[in-house]
């Protein structure tokens, strides 16, 4: 999910399209048609003019710049589709990339066109960079699928090769420095080849595009040539590619940077890229290209889906101004998308887009008017009543994180390395304090016991939540529970107090329990019990051990029970 | 003050005072000791009686009279034990004089071991009451006549070593004798002290004589602070009065019972929503890729999968799924759409990747389980569901967080029942009464909806996103209905209810403020 920052004026100039006429629009107008794109005004400088927007779809690059965005409401506006006749097929490419074998095994695919006559202004070049990143790192996963370069055209001369090298042997100024040096250098010391240098991990040989003269265009996913590729602000011909691992995405990237330029002017022209051997479209592939496919839709999926009789006129012209291609038949609409667009997997695709052409409040909202039984599950309404006993009881509820540290949930218990210590940990650790799920409820109330000295006495609280107890026969390794963990402490605090506590606890939940000494690490010897239904442990009671007390810095006596409320139930 | 109000105020030892003195005939004034035998009191409480008296006005001072009272110091008690400076001036003279040895001042000094002040203030004393001469030579004799001035003396130190005597009552010529050896500014090495006692006499004032005759009327009701069981259990309280309490004070503090504030709130809205007739769903903590993301069609290469959005398990790393029919199935639609009429999304799907183990990012999750689980139709879901995502916790991210979360299927599922849905949320938990519905995009469902609803207290707001389910997601999992998947962010709301900033404080460790945060839902 972008956020991309564009200038005021450089969208109502992209806004005018065709016309000459630029107007100035309200920032609560602007507001209004982001609703279009999915997209949320995030901030705005009225000094600068520049504004921020975030563009929720992620299926949506064409969107992550300024001139995706005024297409999209200039289409609406105009009632008519962009034109770009580069996509015809019938413009025959003047310039060549030529793709030797073996490229195939790191990074397969390139798409690449020339735009001549768009003299660069510096809102159009700072456009033309974010969308560049954007589009690297987002929608190309951090450059792995697909990357971009753009270049001064005038100092290419085709053809463009496109092939493996030796890292060592290569060598080339890049962008950011200022001195001649190889491929491997690059991956070893350039900021970008430190942060990308990963895609091509493993691989003995590293892509390189260069020129007929054998001059090195660029490196890609890491970095182009100073020389060639540093486009600035009246440069009035361009030359732009796109290397990948995914050929509709590669396409589909060049696509948008062709239909971008063209919308700031540019004359596209299209260059065949001529690859060793046969890809998905062929082994001549001349980009940009319209990958579109027909899609046909019964009218009747569409208004079922919307839940209103629109008839095909209104589909037709909802989807028009939204950018489709729509030809009516019977019963049915045949559907093709804008060229810089190829996220229609399914016919709900265009349903969505049908509704925000028409504006979702075009639609009345209606109640679902089926009748069904609300409840809890038995769980959560155990639960529930233990959790009201234990108001009645004088205690305060807590609630806490469940993702923690092994020292909270069992070292300070003294429990490392015991049945009871054994936890679900974390393996991408980002800090130790948030890196095992809890396996009982005690530490929880003891974090609150260690932090709260000074609170009136006595404590009595409780915590009833879930806890993850590992568990080889289980499929994921562990058990989901729901525990009711509760504490007492004050400055005499004893064993017969929570013992009271369980006892009425059980009679109203109506169940019959036994005690049953038990040794265990976080409770003093002698004064702790297994808690037993029908013979079977699902709980522990007992005076929390001075040592723990003093591992937590707990200066105050603690009386203590934990008790499974998933065990309590699956037990008769 | 009515006069009613003021006795039942009355304190018993007021009472015991007050009735001292309206026994006796009217008029009759009484001092502080008459008055504690007659009403037998301790004199601290008498004290405390008596002021709490005069402030309510209910008793006057009738006479103040001063008495000198003279006792002796600590040099007085010296004195009574040994002897006075004259006496030993005088023996030590009287000595020299029968053996004839000379007697000088400093002789004086050194062998009596004593001030020169106060060797020269007594043969001083002695000299003029012609006790003594001095003859020539400094030397000092004795006349043999007595000296009255050390026998007074003698006489007063062994009356007042007794007890302290009035001044009054001493004759003219002992009043001298005290007034000279006693203890004044300047000297305060000497053996008498005179002290001014103050003494009072009380009487009833007119508003205290009224309090007496109404306690009279009232009877020997005897008064108690407490009731008690044996009160009750011979009727006996009937005889007695309760003495009412300053109702006023600030009351001790107690210590509650109560439900956590935030539960209390996630409580409110599992009530509201099985109002609603949703059935709640519960999940597991640890979850697959599987049911956490891939049944809800987000692709395998999604950003949001990678190892900076979620936490992965470390052991087991991976699920023991021994049916994977389920796992295929979705793994077909990912990757050209299976039987669902979509495209996928055209790679490579991994199934061992759908098994590795993540704690649960989203509650979605438990609503893909659901949904292979042969759910009603129609049938509405919800849970609260506690989820985790790899953030740097901070004033507004936290790592650990609830949910709300569910799903609506039927027949009768389509967008605009989806508004309707969402418009019931808003007026229902979020006593909203305007709403906007924004385009919005989340993976799993198209269209999809963002809520945004004008809260009575906190203006415009995001309540929740919401979209149908796609047919990638429902298909595979069995269900050929559409269905409505909805969540709900109410974090803000409970933060605004529970008076709190920082949304690290939902879970805050400070049990003081758990105790006295007061939930407003």
């Amino acid at each position: 999910m972008p956020t991309i920052s564009i200038f005021k004026d450089d969208f109502e100039f992209l806004l005018a399209g065709t016309r000459n006429t630029t107007r100035t629009v309200s920032i609560e107008q602007v507001e209004e048609w982001l609703m279009l794109v999915k997209g949320e005004l995030k901030g705005h400088n009225p000094d600068t003019g520049e504004l921020r927007i975030e563009l929720q779809d992620s299926n949506r690059p064409d969107l992550w710049c300024c001139e995706g965005i005024a297409r999209q409401i200039r289409i609406k506006q105009q009632g008519k589709m962009a034109q770009y006749p580069f996509l015809t097929g019938k413009t025959k490419p003047k310039a060549k990339i030529m793709v030797k074998p073996g490229i195939e095994q790191v990074r397969p695919y390139v798409a690449a066109c020339a735009a001549r006559g768009y003299q660069v202004t510096s809102q159009g070049l700072a456009q033309l960079i974010q969308t560049q990143e954007k589009l690297a790192e987002i929608f190309g996963h951090k450059r792995k699928t697909v990357s971009i370069g753009i270049y001064q055209l005038s100092k290419i001369t085709f053809p463009v090769t496109y092939e493996l090298v030796q890292p060592g042997e290569a060598r080339f100024t890049p962008l950011g420095m200022e001195t001649v040096m190889t491929l491997s250098e690059m991956l070893m010391v350039h900021p970008k080849g430190l942060e990308y240098g990963g895609i091509l991990a493993g691989a003995s040989h590293v892509p390189i595009l260069r020129d007929a003269a054998d001059k090195p265009l660029s490196f890609p996913p890491i970095i182009n040539s100073r020389e060639v590729g540093e486009v600035q602000v009246g440069d009035d011909q361009l030359f732009v590619e796109v290397t990948g691992t995914d050929l509709p995405m590669v396409v589909l990237t060049l696509n948008i940077f062709a239909a971008n330029l063209a919308d700031r002017g540019a004359t596209i022209e299209p260059i065949l890229v001529e690859y060793a051997t046969r890809t998905s479209l062929g082994k001549r592939v001349t980009t940009p290209q319209d990958l579109r496919k027909n899609k046909t839709i019964s009218i009747h999926t569409i208004e079922q889906a919307l839940g209103q009789q629109l008839g095909l006129k209104v589909v037709k012209q909802a989807l028009e101004v939204y950018g489709y291609e729509v030809a009516v038949r019977k019963g049915s609409v045949r559907v093709k998308l804008p060229p810089y667009r190829q996220d229609l997997m399914h016919t709900m695709d265009v349903v969505e887009d049908v509704a925000m052409s028409r504006g979702y409040a075009d639609f009345t909202p209606v109640m679902p008017a089926q009748f069904t039984v609300g409840g809890l599950s038995r769980i959560e309404h155990v639960s529930d009543r233990a959790r009201e006993l234990m108001v009645g009881l004088g205690f305060q509820e807590i609630i806490s994180n469940i993702l923690g540290s092994p020292e909270q949930y069992s070292g300070q218990m003294r429990i490392d390395d015991t049945e009871w210590g054994q936890m679900v940990k974390v393996d991408n650790v980002m800090t130790l304090n948030f890196s095992c799920l809890r396996q009982w409820m005690l530490p929880s109330l003891l974090r609150i016991e260690a932090a709260s000295s000074r609170a009136f006495y006595p404590h009595r609280l409780f915590e009833a939540g879930d806890v993850a107890i590992p568990d080889g026969t289980h499929e994921l390794g562990s058990r989901t529970e729901t525990v009711l963990g509760a504490v007492i402490a004050h400055a005499t605090a004893h064993f017969s107090e929570i013992h009271s506590c369980l006892d009425t606890l059980f009679y109203h939940l109506g169940r019959e329990y036994r005690l049953e000494p038990v040794p265990h690490p976080s409770f003093l010897e002698g004064r702790a019990g297994r808690i037993l239904i029908e013979g079977k442990p699902i709980g522990i009671i007992g005076e929390v051990h001075p040592e723990v007390l003093e591992r937590w810095q707990i200066t105050m006596p603690v009386v203590a029970f934990d008790l499974n409320l998933s065990q309590l139930i699956n037990q008769g | 003050m009515d006069i009613t109000n003021i006795i039942d105020s009355l304190h018993p030892l007021e009472i015991k005072v007050l009735m001292s003195l309206g026994t006796r005939p009217p008029g009759t004034a009484l001092e502080r000791e008459q008055l504690a035998e007659a009403a037998e009191l301790e004199p601290s409480q008498l004290s405390m009686a008596i002021e709490w008296l005069l402030a309510k006005t209910l008793i006057t001072v009738h006479k103040e009279t001063v008495t000198p009272i003279v006792s002796l110091t600590k040099t007085g008690e010296e004195y009574f034990q040994a002897a006075a400076p004259i006496e030993r001036v005088l023996a030590l003279a009287r000595d020299a004089t029968s053996t004839g040895k000379r007697l000088t001042i400093p002789d004086l000094q050194s062998q009596g071991g004593l001030d020169p002040s106060d060797v020269s203030k007594a043969v001083g004393r002695l000299k003029k009451e012609g006790v003594l001469l001095i003859i020539q030579g400094g030397c000092i004799e004795t006349t043999g006549r007595p000296s009255s001035t050390a026998d007074t003396l003698r006489a007063l130190l062994g009356q007042l070593h007794e007890s302290p005597k009035e001044l009054n009552g001493f004759t003219e010529t002992d009043r001298q004798v005290v007034e000279d050896y006693a203890v004044k500014r300047g000297n305060a090495k000497e053996p008498f002290r005179v002290d001014e006692r103050v003494t009072r006499s009380f009487v009833l004032s007119p508003s205290g004589t009224r309090a007496v005759e109404q306690l009279m009327t009232q009877g020997s009701v005897e008064e108690v602070s407490q009731l008690s069981p044996e009160l009750l259990k011979d009727g006996s309280w009937r005889q007695k009065r309760f003495r009412k309490y300053t109702i006023s004070l600030r009351a001790p503090r107690v210590g509650t019972g109560k439900k956590h504030p935030y539960r209390e709130f996630l409580d409110t809205v599992k009530a509201k929503l099985v109002s609603m007739g949703f059935l709640e769903m519960r999940g597991a903590l640890v979850e697959t890729e599987f049911w956490n993301m891939d049944a809800l069609f987000m692709p395998q290469f999604h950003p949001a999968r990678d190892i900076h959005d979620v936490y992965f398990v470390k052991h087991p790393t991976h699920a023991s799924m021994a049916d994977e029919s389920i796992l295929s199935k979705v793994g077909q639609v990912h990757e050209n759409g299976g039987k669902t009429g979509s495209s996928g999304w055209g790679y490579a799907f991994d199934l061992q990747r759908a098994k590795r183990l993540v704690l649960r990012s989203q509650g979605t999750a438990v609503s893909a389980r659901t949904l292979a689980a042969s759910p009603n139709i129609p049938g509405k879901y919800f849970s609260i569901a506690r989820c985790f995502r790899y953030d740097q916790v901070d004033a507004t991210h936290a790592t650990d967080f609830f949910q709300v979360e569910g799903i609506v299927l039927g027949e009768d599922i389509n967008f605009r029942t989806l508004l309707g849905l969402l418009n019931l949320f808003a007026h229902e938990v979020a006593q909203a009464k305007e709403v906007k519905f924004l385009p919005a995009y989340f993976p799993f469902t198209e269209p999809s909806v963002e809520l945004h609803v004008r809260h009575p207290r906190l203006g415009w707001m995001e309540l929740g996103g919401a979209g149908l389910f796609r047919p990638e997601v429902t298909m595979p999992l069995g269900v050929t209905v559409p269905v409505i998947a909805w969540g709900l962010g109410l974090d803000r709301m409970a933060m605004v209810a529970l008076g709190i900033h920082d949304i690290r404080e939902l879970f805050t460790d400070n049990l003081e403020l758990i105790r006295t945060t007061r939930g407003l839902f």
